[in-house]
This record gives structure tokens, C-alpha cells and sequence, in this order.
């Protein structure tokens, strides 16, 4: 009896390991969080978060995963931090309550609900985006999305870039609008190691 | 026309001014004339970011208490006990509900910066109200602190940062410039009571508290805010023509504001990047 269970538990075993989910927390030296926006119907302004944290799982079996994201509003940069003659720059305006309100909400946050495959790689992922208190469904587009197996000295390391657009006034953030464009594009590029 | 409409100056500055005429003018022989600044206040929000409750910002809390405010000065007005009292409680009121207004801020400081931060608002709100609720018996002394407050929120508002605080100040800076006109072209003072002072005194509090919670403006100019209602309580003789009189207490609550002002230009000018 003792060896018969033996045999189900090894036989079981690589199954087991196969249907495992696998976790991936984001590298933040190879990721990016960034936007574009339209102003005055000229030009793109383009904008990142330097701050954020997030993983992205992988179920490659069952062919489910989920993306969590936490991006710290304050760490907005446009470019514009030297405000020079002006009384203040772009980003600290973006800080404020016109935009980002950053002192009252000082995250905005990702958490996927479905990702969609096609073949063996993720192509669409569902989620609620929360900005200044405000939780809406955004879809995020992976545009691409590769592995490179594990080796002798590295960790399996997956990657991609993934793109969304949303309209900034249904979170709540309308100042500025038509001037500065309501929607926004997000791309998001990432990396992260197998955990 | 959507262009003029979109622009700040119009939705804080003509628009307010153009409604609190009216709705002032209309109520001129009722004891109700400064509920003026509630209208205005409301067509500016209406113009700028729309009427809205959830979630429950601080923007949106001083919002639905600036236009709570009237109603609740009007009930005081008819209370039958005396007056003094009432502004006491007013004070103490005004003050304990802007700790609620900057709840969601202060939760996400650190143990003593938010208690120095909360301290700080409740003592600038409590007296800004009690300064302002002197003035309820003098509508030229009250519409002239209005508007310097108000220009002082606007101006030192957008040198930390804050569009919203220029708009909103500009909103309380016109409707009290309209309650100076209907003063001085009847020639007769509209006493603002509780209606009046309470609304533009809670409203300048929480947009200048607001404005140094959530932009830059540096805690230091909040005290400089309170210069404004002091100058316009400064000495002015009864015998002088309304328009003489309106001049001379705008004009000291105008240079009040500049300290407020200087205080902001100051830390706009000396901000480290």
C-alpha cells in the first residue's frame, strides 16, 4: 500500500508542477508606466511614473494569469519639474488637486479580472483602474508578450509592452478639458523574473 | 462660445458676478439679499467640474457645505437666542466639520503631521469664521472682506499650483463685488447676518485650507488670510455715502490680501526643485 501511494504521489508530481501558477514580480529598472496626452490639438505630451510596484501571474495550463499594479501619483514626471520663472512647474500642477491629488489620493491602482489567450500568450488583459477614488473597467492591450527560459545563472524572465486608453473624466479629473485632451493613452512595458 | 464659457475668468469671475446681481437686486427688500453667494457659487461649479458627490473628496465636501452653508446661516438668523451664542456654536461647528473635510488627507499622514496638519485647519477655519461673523451686521464691511478673501484664495491659488482656487476665490470674489453694487446703487446696507458671513467665511477657509493640503501654498499664509477681515473691520465713518465707504473697505481688504498673496509668491519664488 505505502508503495502504490509512492507511485500515484511521483506520478502526480509533474502534473502538479505543469498546473502552477506562475508569479512574476515587475523588474522596476526594466519597466515603465507612461502616458500621452493630446494638448491643444497640436502636439502629444508624454509623461511617466517613476514609482510603482506590481506582478503579473501566469497560469500557462489553465491559461489564466492576473495583473495587480500600484502606481505612486506623486511620482508623475512630464518633464517639466524646473519651473524656472514660472510660479510652478507642469508636474507639481499635475500633483495637485486639479489632477492627480496626490496628498488625498496618492496611488492609483491595476487589478486585473481576466486575462485573455490566444495560443499560449496572453493578448488582452480586463481590469478595474482606480483613480482619485473613482473604480472603472479599462481593458489593456498586450501588444507583446515573450519569455527566455531559465539558464545555469538566470532566472526564466518574461517581458512585453502593453497598451490602454481611458478617459480621464470619468475618474473624476476633468480640468483642462478640451485643452488638454480627455483621453489618455497608457503603455505600459515591463519585465520580471520568475519568482 | 464654448472657448468663453470654458475660461476660468468667466465661469469664477462673470458669471458669479451676473447671477449674484440678480439674485441679489431680487431679494433686496427681503432679509435674504446675500443668499446671492450661494447662486454664484453654484453656477461656477456648474461651469467648471459639474455637480458631484462621490467619492467623497475634500472638493467635493466643501462643495456640498459651501452650498449647505446659507440655509444653515438663515436658521440661524431666525433663531430666537441670542446672537452671540449662536456664532460661538457656529464656530465650533464649522470647525469640527472641516476636520471631516480634510479627513481623507489627513489619514494618509503620518501620526504627528496629521494631528499638526488637523490642529492647524480646525484653528484657521475656527477663526476665520469667528473674524468674518463680526462683520454680519455691516453688508459694505462684509461684501469688502469677501472680496479680498476671495482675491486672495484666486490669486494666491494659482501661485501654488491650484486652478480650482482660482476659480472657486474668483466665484466668492465677484458675488461679494455684486452684493457692494446692489448696496451702494440702493444706496441702503443689506445686512448679511449668518446667511452671508457664514458661507463666504466657511468657503474661503476651506478653499485656502484646501489649497495648502493639496497644492502649495505654504501653511504660513493661511494667518495672512485672516488680515483680510480685520482690515475690513477697521475704523470707517457711518456718515460717509455707501459707494465712498465701499471703496475705502475694499480698498483696505485689497491690501490685506496682498500679504496672503506675498506669502505665496514668496514660496512659488523660493521653492527648492
Amino acid at each position: 500500500m505505502p508503495t502504490r501511494l509512492v507511485i500515484l504521489v511521483l506520478a502526480a508530481t509533474p502534473l502538479a508542477a505543469t498546473a502552477a501558477i506562475d508569479t512574476y514580480p515587475l523588474d522596476p529598472l526594466h519597466t515603465s508606466v507612461s502616458f500621452a496626452i493630446d494638448h491643444l490639438g497640436l502636439s502629444m505630451i508624454h509623461g511617466r511614473f517613476s514609482k510603482y510596484a506590481g506582478k503579473i501571474t501566469i497560469d500557462r495550463v489553465a491559461k489564466t494569469g492576473g495583473v495587480e499594479l500600484v502606481v505612486e501619483t506623486a511620482s508623475v514626471d512630464t518633464n517639466d519639474n524646473d519651473k524656472g520663472s514660472r510660479p510652478r512647474s507642469r508636474d507639481e500642477h499635475l500633483r495637485s488637486a486639479d489632477f492627480f491629488n496626490s496628498a488625498e489620493f496618492p496611488r492609483m491602482t491595476y487589478k486585473s479580472t481576466q486575462v485573455v489567450f490566444s495560443g499560449d500568450t496572453p493578448t488582452l488583459v480586463n481590469g478595474d483602474l482606480t483613480l482619485l477614488g473613482i473604480t472603472k473597467p479599462v481593458a489593456i492591450t498586450v501588444d507583446r508578450f515573450k519569455c527566455n527560459p531559465a539558464t545555469a545563472t538566470a532566472k526564466e524572465r518574461c517581458g512585453g509592452s502593453a497598451s490602454a486608453k481611458i478617459k480621464r473624466s470619468e475618474f473624476g479629473m476633468k480640468r483642462g478639458i478640451p485643452n488638454i485632451g480627455d483621453e489618455v493613452l497608457l503603455s505600459f512595458g515591463f519585465e520580471g523574473d520568475k519568482e | 462660445m464654448s472657448e468663453i464659457v470654458g475660461h476660468p475668468l468667466f465661469q469664477g469671475g462673470l458669471a458669479p458676478l451676473v447671477v449674484a446681481l440678480i439674485v441679489g437686486f431680487a431679494l433686496a427688500r427681503t432679509r435674504f439679499a446675500w443668499l446671492a453667494i450661494m447662486p454664484a457659487y453654484a453656477t461656477m461649479i456648474a461651469l467648471d467640474t459639474g455637480f458631484s458627490l462621490f467619492p467623497p473628496t475634500v472638493a467635493r465636501k466643501t462643495m456640498a457645505i459651501g452650498l449647505l452653508a446659507p440655509l444653515v446661516g438663515i436658521a440661524a438668523d431666525f433663531y430666537p437666542r441670542a446672537s452671540r451664542r449662536i456664532a460661538v456654536a457656529l464656530v465650533i461647528v464649522t470647525a469640527l466639520v472641516s476636520l471631516w473635510i480634510f479627513q481623507t488627507v489627513l489619514q494618509n499622514r503620518d501620526g504627528a503631521n496629521a494631528i499638526i496638519a488637523g490642529a492647524g485647519v480646525i484653528l484657521f477655519v475656527a477663526a476665520m469664521i469667528a473674524f468674518m461673523l463680526r462683520l454680519r451686521d455691516d453688508g459694505v464691511r462684509a461684501g469688502a472682506a469677501g472680496l479680498g478673501l476671495g482675491f486672495a484664495a484666486s490669486i494666491a491659488g494659482i501661485l501654488s499650483a491650484s486652478i480650482g482656487a482660482l476659480v472657486a476665490g474668483a466665484a466668492i470674489a465677484s458675488a461679494c463685488v455684486a452684493m457692494l453694487i446692489v448696496q451702494v446703487a440702493l444706496s441702503r446696507m443689506l445686512a448679511p447676518g449668518f446667511t452671508g458671513t457664514l458661507p463666504v467665511g466657511l468657503l474661503v477657509a476651506l478653499i485656502a485650507a484646501g489649497t495648502q493640503q493639496l497644492a502649495l501654498l505654504p501653511w504660513y499664509a493661511l494667518p495672512l488670510f485672516l488680515l483680510v477681515p480685520l482690515a475690513a473691520a477697521m475704523p470707517v465713518s457711518h456718515h460717509r455715502s455707501s459707494i465712498v465707504r465701499a471703496t475705502i473697505l475694499a480698498g483696505y481688504a485689497l491690501a490685506a490680501s496682498a500679504f496672503p498673496i506675498g506669502a505665496a509668491w514668496y514660496a512659488a519664488r523660493t521653492a527648492v526643485q
